[in-house]
């Protein structure tokens, strides 16, 4: 894995059992943190089993941050084109979270009528695990009807959509970068911004945006708590600098790194400027954020730290795994040298130490 | 925002099954098989025969190679459909095997899972009552030194699932866990939360031997079952239809006289040639389980029912602890999950007991009676998890993060702060 995926993988799990499951009720209280601490809460009750309660707790905003009612600006708006009739925004949300979504299950595109026919129909796929093994059994037996691809469809609208549901975080944490982009892709400013933008990534951190109407910069200061892993973070950064001048990424975001705060940050406030590992910069243009580019490059953009952190960890597990892989061929070494070994392997049964003369050990040694 | 307010992780590494998930939760978030598949295609080419460009291809693969890894039923499913993926299994029979395999595991576990930063979070991972110290300095040493999390408790399975079980019923930390996973079955005597080290059995006889057994019958049947995939078919054919049975004549006897209600069909699909076979699953549902009662049907190595190692353990274990442990025995592992294992558990050792009672009332002449001894074997329906369970329900107590290990004295201490976890008082 290089790239952090956009959604989350156990809420995709869960939403998928619940859908492939609606008639049985269940009770379901979860609550789990992902990284850049953004805490989920779902919940289940018995007696609405198509009503799933989806809460979420963002990161603690830093002052120059602009927050509106606990959410970054537009993220209401994001979550409205994003996800239609299906979702509805409480409010206020639950004790804790900034965010509470009802979901309400039983409204799924395709309804619900046409998949439990089908499998009905086809017995031999009792239980509609997920989408690839559905399409392994599909492929195997050879159904090919007009019928089973309208299903095949419909079904793969309804994953396509819960799948947007997972992601949640995406939306509503890259609300703002997706407005500021969006306006790049038509090659405005949003009226009312001038000059620097900050956004929240991590908990009392963010990152810069200095939207223009035909690129737009943006610059992360980047923090990282040991001391090891600020030198892995800096050298990597430097080589992720080096590699962009490649021949092939001609057409990447130009990417720039350096120890001190570059002259955009000159307004910000001063302790949103200490950052230990340096500063990386990255230049959009609105090749890069045309179409379908440009979810993937809001994802990317607002988990830069994540992936980062996640490749110092990898780098560091790699170093292990040589270190440890030196010392057992030194051990080897060791105990290729140790006298004698060969000659007690010999003789398994006899157990005890017996001494032998300096002559005998001579003796053995040669052999 | 301190680590000790957000959720703790909890990790149990098993043999055959992986459980991760949050503390506070009732069940873990992912149970995966715990299998790396690594691409090792580029590690194993010479280096002469290639020319320099594409040694430079080579070499920036080789870079990707350490992230080019899956874990899990990706790593199944990989291994399935391309051959440049060797699967590892980095557990064997309840210990580490593989650590660099293992690392990666966690990396996977950690960053594409659970989708957290272990800095931001305590860890709880388990380890069997047999383990060595050495590899819970490796683990300290791996948690700390590459994931750098900011704090670790290595906790034993068995003292975990006695502590799923107090939730149900009352704290009692006394007891005998029978842990049969995969690939290890033990016999663990706990009181008070502490392990007696002594008296633990082992068994060899696990999980992945019931497979071998229903693959060999099924084989020597001359099921119509593609070699390439028995073993596979063998597993599911274990955990969907096995079942104990009270007394196997009898059983023998009913499948003779019913077979259409007894024997259940297994349909199929040839994975190299993908047409559907499908074969009889006959007394292989009964006999599978049966090898932990007759292990002689099976091997003849080792020939100690289960029930009889659970007696022999506890009357191995101090005279003023045995009547506590013959009352609170707890199934845990994936393997005790057959219908009525419990039930057929609790006759065999009651048999042996009150035998044992018996003969001694008849060499005193009848003069003192003494109580009956209490046996109860306990099951409850989150067996499969149980150790994951308690751990979640361990580490959400306030106490937890008192008894962990911090980074700060890893550093002070290095990791031989990891050989001893301690005891805490949320246990009891």
């Amino acid at each position: 894995m290089i790239l952090l995926q956009s959604h989350s993988r156990f809420l995709l799990q869960t939403l998928l059992n619940r859908v492939q499951n609606l008639e049985k009720a269940v009770e379901l209280d979860y609550h789990w943190v992902e990284f850049d601490d953004v805490r989920y809460h779902i919940l289940v009750s018995m007696k609405n089993p198509n009503v799933l309660l989806l809460s979420v707790s963002l990161p603690i905003p830093p002052p120059e941050a602009v927050f509106m009612g606990g959410l970054p600006f537009g993220a209401i708006e994001a979550i409205k084109a994003t996800y239609g009739v299906v979702v509805q925004i409480l409010d206020p949300p639950r004790d804790g979270f900034n965010l509470t979504l009802k979901l309400n299950l039983g409204k799924l595109p395709p309804d619900e009528g046409s998949t439990s026919s089908f499998s009905k129909e086809h017995p031999a796929i009792p239980h509609l695990k997920s989408i690839c093994t559905l399409c392994e059994v599909l492929e195997a037996s050879k159904i090919n009807s007009c019928y089973f691809r309208r299903f095949l469809c419909g079904l793969e609208h309804r994953y396509a959509l819960l799948v947007k549901i997972a992601s949640v975080r995406e939306v509503v944490l890259g609300a703002p970068l997706r407005v500021v982009l969006k306006h790049l892709s038509s090659r405005t400013v949003i009226p009312g911004i001038d000059g620097l933008l900050a956004l929240v990534h991590r908990s009392k951190e963010s990152f810069f945006l200095v939207p223009q109407p035909d690129k737009v910069t943006v610059i992360f200061p980047m923090r990282f708590k040991d001391s090891i892993d600020i030198a892995f973070a800096t050298s990597f950064l430097q080589e992720f600098v080096e590699a962009r001048r490649t021949a092939g990424l001609n057409s990447a975001p130009p990417c720039l790194w350096s120890p001190t705060p570059p002259l955009e940050l000159k307004e910000a406030p001063a302790e949103a400027l200490s950052a230990n590992a340096g500063f990386v910069s990255f230049v959009i243009f609105p090749r890069h954020v045309e179409g379908k580019k440009l979810d993937r490059t809001v994802w990317n953009l607002s988990t830069f730290h994540a992936y980062v952190s996640y490749h110092v960890k990898c780098s560091e597990g790699f170093m292990h795994t040589r270190m440890r892989r030196r010392v057992e061929s030194m051990i080897q070494a060791l105990d290729r040298a140790k006298p004698g070994v060969e000659g007690r392997k010999k003789s398994p049964n006899s157990r005890s130490f017996k001494r032998l003369s300096l002559k005998e050990a001579r003796a053995n040694s040669i052999s | 925002m301190d680590a000790t307010s957000r959720p703790a992780v909890v990790i149990d590494n098993g043999s055959g099954y992986t459980k991760m998930g949050f503390a506070g939760n009732v069940e873990p978030c992912f149970i995966l098989p715990s299998v790396v598949a690594v691409n090792e295609s580029f590690l194993n080419q010479s280096r002469a025969s290639s020319s320099k460009a594409n040694w430079l291809a080579q070499h920036s693969a080789g870079v990707m190679a350490d992230l080019d890894f899956f874990i899990g039923d990706e790593a199944l499913a990989k291994s399935r459909s391309s051959n440049t993926y060797n699967l590892s299994y980095p557990i064997k029979h309840g210990q580490v095997d593989n650590w660099d395999a293992m690392e990666r595991y966690w990396q996977q576990c950690i960053f594409n899972y659970l989708r957290c930063d272990p800095e931001d979070h305590y860890f709880l991972l388990t380890e069997s009552p047999l383990t060595a110290p050495e590899s819970r300095e490796y683990t300290g040493e791996i948690m700390f030194e590459t994931f750098n999390v900011p704090g670790l408790y290595i906790a034993v399975n068995s003292v975990l699932a006695l502590a799923a079980g107090y939730t149900t019923s009352k704290c009692e930390m006394t007891g005998v866990v029978v842990d049969a996973g995969d690939g290890a079955t033990y016999v663990v005597p706990v009181a008070d939360g502490y392990v007696i080290g002594s008296s633990i059995k082992s068994i060899p006889i696990a999980g992945k031997d019931v497979t071998l057994f229903i693959q060999q019958l099924m084989r020597e049947r001359g099921e119509n079952v593609p070699p390439e995939d028995s073993f596979e078919v063998a597993r599911k054919v274990k955990e969907m239809h096995c079942y104990t049975c009270s007394d196997i004549v009898k059983e023998f006897n009913k499948h003779d006289k019913e077979p259409a209600k007894y024997i259940k069909q297994w349909r199929g699909i040839k994975p190299k040639t993908g047409a559907p076979y499908s074969c009889d699953i006959g007394y292989e549902r009964f006999l599978g389980p049966e090898v932990f009662f007759n292990p002689e049907i099976y091997s003849s190595d080792f020939a100690t029912p289960l029930p009889a190692v659970i007696d022999k353990c506890i009357q191995s274990a101090p005279i003023d602890t045995r009547r506590a442990l013959y009352k609170n025995i707890v199934l845990s592992g994936g393997s005790t999950m057959f219908k009525d294992f419990g039930r057929r558990l609790q006759r065999d050792l009651k048999k042996i007991v009150d035998a044992r009672v018996l003969a001694s009332e008849a060499r005193l002449g009848g003069e003192i009676k003494s109580q009956p001894v209490e046996v109860n074997v306990v099951s409850h329906p989150i067996q499969r998890f149980a150790v994951w369970f308690g751990g979640s329900v361990l580490a959400s107590t306030p106490e937890f993060f008192a008894a962990c290990h911090t980074k700060a004295e890893y550093e002070e201490y290095g990791a031989s702060i990891c050989r001893t976890n301690p005891v805490f008082k949320g246990m009891y």
